[in-house]
């Protein structure tokens, strides 16, 4: 069905009914010629069904596809093509449920507005100022290069006007698409005309969305556009780094994020005073329980128990929170960075592992390779 | 006994598939849509000779028929179903059937004309090229050789 409204052949659309130019053979030339016999009754004639084939400009057509049931199953029919659609109608209105949903995320505000101004530079010279939320945005912006294109779909995203009016039409209940009328028809035109119906309907089926939508954008219609292209750079990314600090968005639990300090490179000694230059890492903390300290990226440490990623840091007196705070995501951060940094005491050769081989236990994480 | 061996041997072969033969239009609109055949073929197809001379058919000694995998359900356009339906009308012969390319459309009539009695393995396994020639140079030689006894006598 695809290749034929992708193809130059010309359709005819009758009584909300795709028909296809009719192909021959010696049997369908005598069928042909029996149906269109004038006065001929048509199979089921009892009730008023379009006719099998017509005849337009000297040319036969044969009825092939009901334009309002390829359009009920066309999710069915063709679901990489509709999600696709579906995307693209939402995408155009800033419909994505990520958009509207970063504006009243929770920990994220928390990461952004009240975790991240305690870690990164905010002053310049002696200024000793505290940011208020729209001074961090500005920060940000000036830290984090945003492409072009999230300052455009912020303008789209403040833009209420086309989302009025396609709310307006929904709450009247109007009809939210024409049927074709009669005639013929080149396969790209049924096909854009198609496409424009899926995107109606689309958009019927998020009433609801649209609803929410408008009044979140309300709400913001008056914030900078820069802050918004900020959201929407942090809703399509999930992730943001300024100054050794940033968070990522958690891809197992929905809505939950990584917090994480980069520790930058840094020197322990061991029990002879040698050196050992550990290389940089993210300490993080999730949004999601368990509150501990962990290692990003694949790491060996002597408060690791592996050499591999995510790895929780051993440490003794140390008692995770309970609750989400940004108090408690700045001490867990914290905790973890001082563990990493200067917790290791080469004299008590505390920790799972010593830097020197001691040769009392199998040695199972080798510092060697870290040794300056 | 005979009688019953007899029926069953019967039906054991009615319930044997048979081969699906391909038809002059499922044959003829392939190879009007394989080969793009338009309008003025029809054309060429009147102005032939019933028994052409011969010149410009290439003397290789035996050609065989390029294999063809034709639709065994031909579909075709209007225009198409009009042009293969005038050309079955034209030739009008048994030997159509075994046509495969519009050259050998051309020499269907005429191989008729030499010899409306080739069996189908013939027709089915040599260029209608080679089997005009044939026929031609069978006749030349039977009118040749009548010619020559005459002559000694």
């Amino acid at each position: 069905m695809w290749q034929l409204l992708d193809s130059d052949l010309e359709l005819v659309v009758e009584s909300d009914f795709i028909y296809l130019p009719l192909l021959f053979d010696p049997e369908i030339e005598k069928e042909t010629q029996v149906l269109l016999q004038t006065g001929k009754p048509l199979e089921n004639s009892r009730q008023p069904e379009p006719k099998t084939i017509i005849k337009h400009k000297d040319r036969h057509f044969v009825k092939a596809l009901s334009i309002q049931s390829l359009l009920d199953n066309y999710p069915a029919i063709n679901s990489y093509s509709y999600r696709q659609l579906r995307n693209d109608c939402l995408r155009k209105y800033q419909l994505t449920r990520d958009v509207d949903d970063i504006f009243f995320d929770g920990p994220l505000r928390t990461i952004l507005f009240q975790v991240m101004p305690y870690f990164i530079k905010k002053n310049r010279g002696l200024q000793r100022n505290k940011l208020n939320d729209e001074k961090i945005l500005d920060l940000i912006l000036e830290k984090v290069s945003i492409p072009a294109r999230y300052f455009k779909e912020a303008k789209t995203f403040q833009d209420l006007g086309p989302l009025r009016e396609i709310f307006k039409d929904l709450e009247d209940q109007q009809p939210i698409f024409k049927l074709p009328e009669n005639g013929l028809y080149s396969g790209p035109e049924l096909r854009d005309w198609l496409h424009n119906a899926v995107h109606a309907k689309v958009l019927a089926n998020e009433h609801h969305r649209i609803a929410e939508a408008l009044q979140i954008r309300e709400q913001f219609s008056r914030a900078k556009p820069e802050h918004i292209a900020i959201m929407l750079y942090i809703a399509d990314t999930g992730s943001i780094e300024i100054d050794d600090f940033g968070f990522t968005r958690n891809n197992s639990y929905k809505g939950e994020y990584f917090v994480y300090k980069r520790t930058r490179d840094y020197v322990l000694k061991d029990y002879y005073a040698r050196s050992y230059l550990f290389p940089d890492c993210r300490v993080a903390v999730s949004t999601y329980t368990p509150f501990r300290p962990f290692v990003i990226e694949k790491y060996k440490h002597p408060f690791l128990l592996g050499h591999k990623a995510g790895q929780e840091i051993c440490m003794r007196n140390f008692v995770p929170p309970n609750e989400l705070t940004a108090q408690n995501v700045i001490r867990t951060i914290e905790e973890g960075l001082t563990a990493m940094r200067y917790g290791y005491d080469g004299r008590k050769r505390n920790g799972y592992h010593t830097l020197d081989k001691t040769w009392v236990h199998i040695p199972t994480i080798d510092f060697e390779d870290y040794r300056i | 006994m005979g009688l019953l061996k007899d029926i069953k041997h019967k039906r054991a072969k009615q319930r044997q598939k048979m081969p699906l033969r391909q038809d002059v239009f499922n044959q003829i609109s392939s190879l009007v849509k394989r080969y793009g055949i338009k309008e003025s073929f029809l054309d060429i197809l009147d102005n032939i000779d019933d028994y052409p001379s011969g010149e410009n058919l290439k003397l290789a000694r035996v050609r065989l028929k390029a294999p063809m995998e034709g639709a065994l359900f031909s579909l075709a356009t209007k225009d198409e179903y009009a042009l293969t339906m005038s050309i079955i009308a034209k030739i009008n012969n048994s030997y159509l059937r075994f046509a495969h390319s519009p050259e050998e459309i051309l020499l269907c009539k005429p191989l008729y004309c030499l010899n409306p009695s080739l069996s189908p393995e013939k027709l089915g396994r040599y260029h209608f090229e080679t089997l005009f020639l044939h026929e031609r140079a069978k006749i030349e030689n039977n009118e040749s050789h009548g010619h020559s006894t005459g002559k000694n006598k």
